[in-house]
């Protein structure tokens, strides 16, 4: 009976132990399969963003001070802007192929973006002496920009080119057949702004998926 | 007996798979040595599972350095860009190091933002009174031709390429170009010291004939101050910056804006015309002034 007992005894520490060690495994498998999950689901985001991925600054760059003029001829500066998430672009209107196309994604973007107070769409232009006021408006028009959302910059060269040499693009365009005001180089990128004026990244302005990725990189920055 | 020392092995082999998926969470937790870090990030992968960070030394580790971290967790960069001041936690183990626990501090502007950035000032650009600097073309009739060969003449000249697409660009320009000079021709008053000068850009397909083929088109058989030549990307290299003006090649076209100068008789700047909104008269009054200017 006693032998019996002790028997018995050791079964149950047996039991006690499987059980606890199932417990472990058990925990540890769910830990295991939750690692996997958010494994797969990194993945499966990578995948689908696959083709348009982010751009992140050479170096550190925040937005200057700037005071410049939009199509409706109002003085637009850097304050006024405070506290919004940017989206910016690059054009001259005189461009033929790619301008259009990174500025209907723009008008995409500005689509995409209507209830949302925060954001705003600012294009520089790099050709202030052809693109005055008036040739901004006609442009603007082109796309449907809204005039409280979307602003289209023009003013002073030197101004213009010291905000987007220092904020945005390198002026370090090397193509002996290219001649551009600042010779700026990726004037086809969309760069988003935050809140507090850092550049967060820049986006393929041609590729056709850019407006989406570029409102998903905003939702990012509310976070 | 035999039945639970079975369920035990299997359990047993079990336990080893898995500590063997969770090694490095069981060795952070045991061996690793976490070290408390501040710095300012320099830059983020693309993909967020790096940040250089120029951080402070780190006593007991390693001195002031600018380093590449892995990242741990990159949900934790989504408030952090280039610039910003951090503390994070740096956990090293024997095969692995990372960063976590990563907190914004503060924005730097200045510390590492914003490079000095030479732009060329507004007195670059040819302005009213400035010599042009002179420069080849090759003409319709394939002679080399030079601004300077008009001194002593007043010298209009804009830009095109033959085979621009745009109605109201190039062939626009053209237009303008052979109505002015039927307004001038046509003034017994204007003066006759005057040249017209259409200028490609487009040197390597607007050879001497494309150039002859297309002036046909605005000149009619009459050639009178009016000739057609290509310039060399050289002397497009030198001019156009100092006019703003803009050639860029895209796929089989070329986008440009527009640039029309008048130069007086001593080859300096008069009158410069932006666009296409500018018209024949225009041009023609410009060019009797400039011709009137010692």
């Amino acid at each position: 009976m006693s032998t019996g007992s002790h028997q018995w005894s050791g079964e149950r520490i047996f039991f006690a132990a499987a059980l606890v060690l199932a417990l472990v495994m058990g925990t540890g498998l769910c830990f295991l399969l939750v690692a996997v999950n958010k494994h797969e689901a990194v993945q499966s985001k990578t995948i689908d963003s696959a083709d348009i991925v982010p751009i992140l600054p050479d170096h550190a760059r925040q937005l200057v001070d700037f005071s410049l003029t939009d199509r409706t001829d109002r003085t637009i500066t850097r304050a006024e802007l405070a506290g919004k998430i940017l989206v910016v672009d690059f054009l001259f209107t005189s461009c033929s192929l790619t301008c259009p196309v990174v500025n209907k994604h723009m008008a995409e973007v500005q689509q995409l973006t209507t209830n949302q107070p925060d954001v705003k769409l600012v294009s520089l232009t790099v050709d202030p002496r052809s693109d005055t006021v008036d040739v901004l408006a006609e442009y603007g028009q082109k796309f449907g920009a809204d005039t409280n959302r979307w602003l289209l910059l023009t003013g002073d060269k030197t101004q213009l080119h010291e905000l987007i040499a220092t904020s945005f693009l390198n002026p370090d365009l090397d193509d002996p057949f290219t001649y551009m005001p600042g010779n700026f180089s990726h004037t086809d990128r969309i760069a988003v702004v935050d809140a507090q004026g850092r550049v967060q990244a820049y986006f393929d302005g041609l590729n056709e998926n850019v407006a989406a990725a570029i409102v998903a990189e905003i939702a990012r920055l509310r976070k | 007996m035999k039945y639970l020392m079975g369920i035990c092995g299997l359990l047993l082999a079990a336990l080893l798979v898995y500590s063997t998926f969770a090694a490095p969470d069981k060795a952070a937790g045991s061996t690793a040595k976490m070290f408390s870090a501040r710095g300012i990030v320099q830059q983020i992968a693309a993909d967020r599972q790096q940040a250089t960070i120029k951080h402070e030394a780190i006593p007991g580790y390693m001195m002031a350095m600018t380093m590449d971290f892995p990242v741990k967790d990159t949900n934790e960069l989504n408030r952090i860009a280039p610039g910003d001041e951090i503390t994070f936690k740096l956990v090293v183990n024997e095969t692995n190091d990372w960063i976590e626990r990563i907190q914004f501090v503060s924005h730097h502007i200045g510390a590492v933002t914003n490079k000095t950035v030479v732009i060329p000032t507004a007195d670059f650009d040819l302005k009213p009174g400035d010599l042009l600097p002179d420069g080849e073309l090759t003409s319709e009739t394939g002679q080399v031709v030079h601004f300077s060969d008009y001194r002593g003449k007043v010298l209009a000249f804009t830009f095109f390429f033959t085979r621009c697409p745009l109605p109201d660009f190039c062939p626009l320009m053209d237009r303008n170009f052979s109505n002015a000079r039927q307004l001038l021709l046509n003034n017994p008053y204007a003066p006759t010291n005057w040249q017209f000068l259409s200028i490609s850009f487009d040197p390597a397909f607007d050879t001497p004939e494309a150039l002859a083929n297309y002036a046909r088109l605005y000149r009619n058989d009459d050639a009178g101050h009016w000739l057609f030549a290509a310039a060399s990307t050289n002397v497009l290299a030198n001019i156009a910056p100092r006019l703003d003006l803009v050639v860029m090649h895209e796929g089989l076209s070329i986008s440009h804006n527009l640039r029309t100068v008048v130069l007086d008789p001593q080859g300096r700047i008069a009158k410069q015309f932006d666009g296409n909104k500018w018209t024949p008269q225009q041009l023609a009054d410009a060019m009797r002034e400039a011709a009137g200017k010692k």
